[in-house]
């Protein structure tokens, strides 16, 4: 079984669905309407294709960038980076600083990028509602009541057990030094690194003087 | 005496003569009448028909199972087909405005997604011979909302009713199988892609493990037959398509016919351990 095309199948499915809890989302569709989109996400094997008509249609291109780049239609866009620098693509400012630094590889239409980002960026799904459709108003403003106040509790256990473990690691057990401790070394290390640098000078000196 | 005994021995040898020539040629007559016979006939499962009958054999098959066509295709593959098709769409290259031809498209799964990739400025063609099978597919699609671009021609795949060079990408998906004269149909599909135009072709092909071969023998002659005739009524017909896979040419014989249509940069890929392959050609 093609483990690509079930990968392909889960995510365009996934896509639709999540589009389809926004109603603004149509669009910002339709503006892309006839465009596709590929990237090459290491260390993905394979590209992954959007082609957006008024649905999102997931391909595995199984060729690599440059075959792709060859291909590119006057609405289409190519890119390859990393799983790791994907994040990073959120903020449009960036893109300039990945493309000098090598991280991110840019062909086509760059319309055609930040739209497909602001799709995704600006779904705003009103799941109490999708709730409510299903059941009740009284049974979906509840169950988010419910979410919301676990997920805050959650959290700020979360938050309680990490000033708990550290102070034991710290203080308790020693198995770490304090942050104090550990700035106090790091200042010390840039002292002996810069005196280690005049010394590093001076003896350069030195020998220039002796040549 | 010994003139007539010549004679006589003569006469014998001559007619012992004759009558092994006439025997060779009622021997060589019976064989060519055999070899006729044989060159009439086409196999249709295990069974040996005429050619003229087959298709109306197969086609009484697809009418049968036209309505309960994709509920058994999911039951029988266990959704696993639907990744097949993605496979074979993926590895289409199909673009916006290029020209589709889906051969034996059946209920349509390949076109309605070929529709999208081509756009407003491509076209795709969905031909099938089975007239059931055509209505479901153009029923389906329909109600999908899927118009604009799509044609639907009902069309016999060994003589293809379009012009030459005229689709940039034709697809078959368990549809060669059927068809009497697989090399016709292949000649027929080098006659309408354009040059640089790519052929695929999805079908049932031989397992390539031992053990794998067997439970799927088991599966196919025993469950099929069962499931088709819980769920479609129609035992017989999951016999046939049980028998039709194993009467398939294997990997390489069909890679073998594609290069004798003329195709180029033939290759396959076994899919689910061979029980489905996609053959891949280009015209140049």
């Amino acid at each position: 079984m093609p483990a690509s095309a079930l990968f392909a199948a889960t995510l365009e499915t996934s896509i639709n669905k999540l589009l389809a809890l926004d109603s603004d989302s149509k669009s910002r569709l339709s503006a892309l309407d006839g465009s596709r989109m590929t990237a090459f996400l290491s260390p993905i094997p394979f590209g992954i294709t959007l082609v957006f008509s008024d649905k999102v249609d997931v391909l595995i291109e199984h060729g690599d960038f440059e075959e792709v780049k060859s291909q590119l239609g006057a609405k289409d866009c190519c890119i390859k980076t990393s799983l790791d620098t994907l994040p990073a693509l959120k903020e449009t400012s960036q893109l300039t600083r990945l493309i000098q630094q090598k991280a991110l590889y840019l062909e086509g239409e760059l319309n055609v990028a930040q739209q497909v980002s602001s799709l995704f960026k600006d779904l705003d799904i009103d799941v109490e509602e999708i709730i409510a459709l299903r059941t009740n108003d009284v049974f979906a403003h509840q169950s988010m009541k419910t979410v919301k106040a676990f997920h805050e509790k959650s959290m700020s256990m979360f938050a309680n057990m990490g000033d708990v473990f550290g102070n034991a690691i710290v203080e308790e057990k020693k198995l770490a030094a304090h942050k104090l401790a550990v700035m106090h070394f790091s200042d010390e290390v840039s002292a002996l690194r810069d005196s280690t640098e005049r010394l590093d000078a001076r003896l350069r000196d030195l020998e220039e003087r002796l040549k | 005496m010994s003139d007539n005994k010549t004679s006589s021995a003569s006469d014998v040898h001559s007619s012992s003569k004759h009558s092994l020539s006439e025997e060779h040629v009622l021997e060589n007559d019976v064989e060519q009448t055999a070899e006729q016979a044989t060159d009439q006939k086409t196999h249709f499962g295990f069974k040996q028909v005429e050619k003229e009958k087959k298709a109306t054999l197969v086609a009484n098959v697809f009418d049968s199972v036209a309505a309960k066509y994709d509920v058994m295709n999911d039951l029988m593959s266990m959704g696993v087909h639907r990744l097949w098709k993605r496979f074979t769409i993926d590895c289409s290259g199909v673009r916006a405005g290029n020209k589709v031809l889906d051969i034996a498209g059946g209920t349509g799964d390949l076109t309605a997604k070929f529709s999208r990739l081509v756009g407003p400025t491509g076209r795709v063609t969905l031909a099938d011979i089975n007239l059931s099978m055509l209505q479901v597919g153009r029923d389906k699609l329909r109600d999908r909302g899927l118009v604009s671009n799509i044609d639907y021609v009902q069309a016999d795949a060994e003589a293809l009713p379009f012009p030459d060079n005229h689709f940039d990408v034709v697809t078959m998906a368990f549809g060669l199988r059927n068809v009497t004269e697989k090399q016709n149909a292949l000649n027929s599909i080098y006659r309408v892609l354009k040059p640089g135009g790519r052929l695929l072709v999805l079908e049932f092909s031989k397992p390539t493990s031992e053990q794998l071969s067997k439970l799927y023998d088991m599966y196919s002659f025993h469950l099929l037959p069962k499931m088709g005739q819980l769920v479609a009524n129609d035992a017989e017909s999951y016999q046939y398509l049980a028998e039709s896979i194993r009467m398939h040419p294997d990997q390489d014989t069909l890679k073998g016919m594609f290069e004798e249509a003329g195709f180029e940069q033939c290759d396959y890929q076994n899919l689910t351990g061979g029980i489905v392959a996609l053959h891949r050609g280009y015209k140049f």
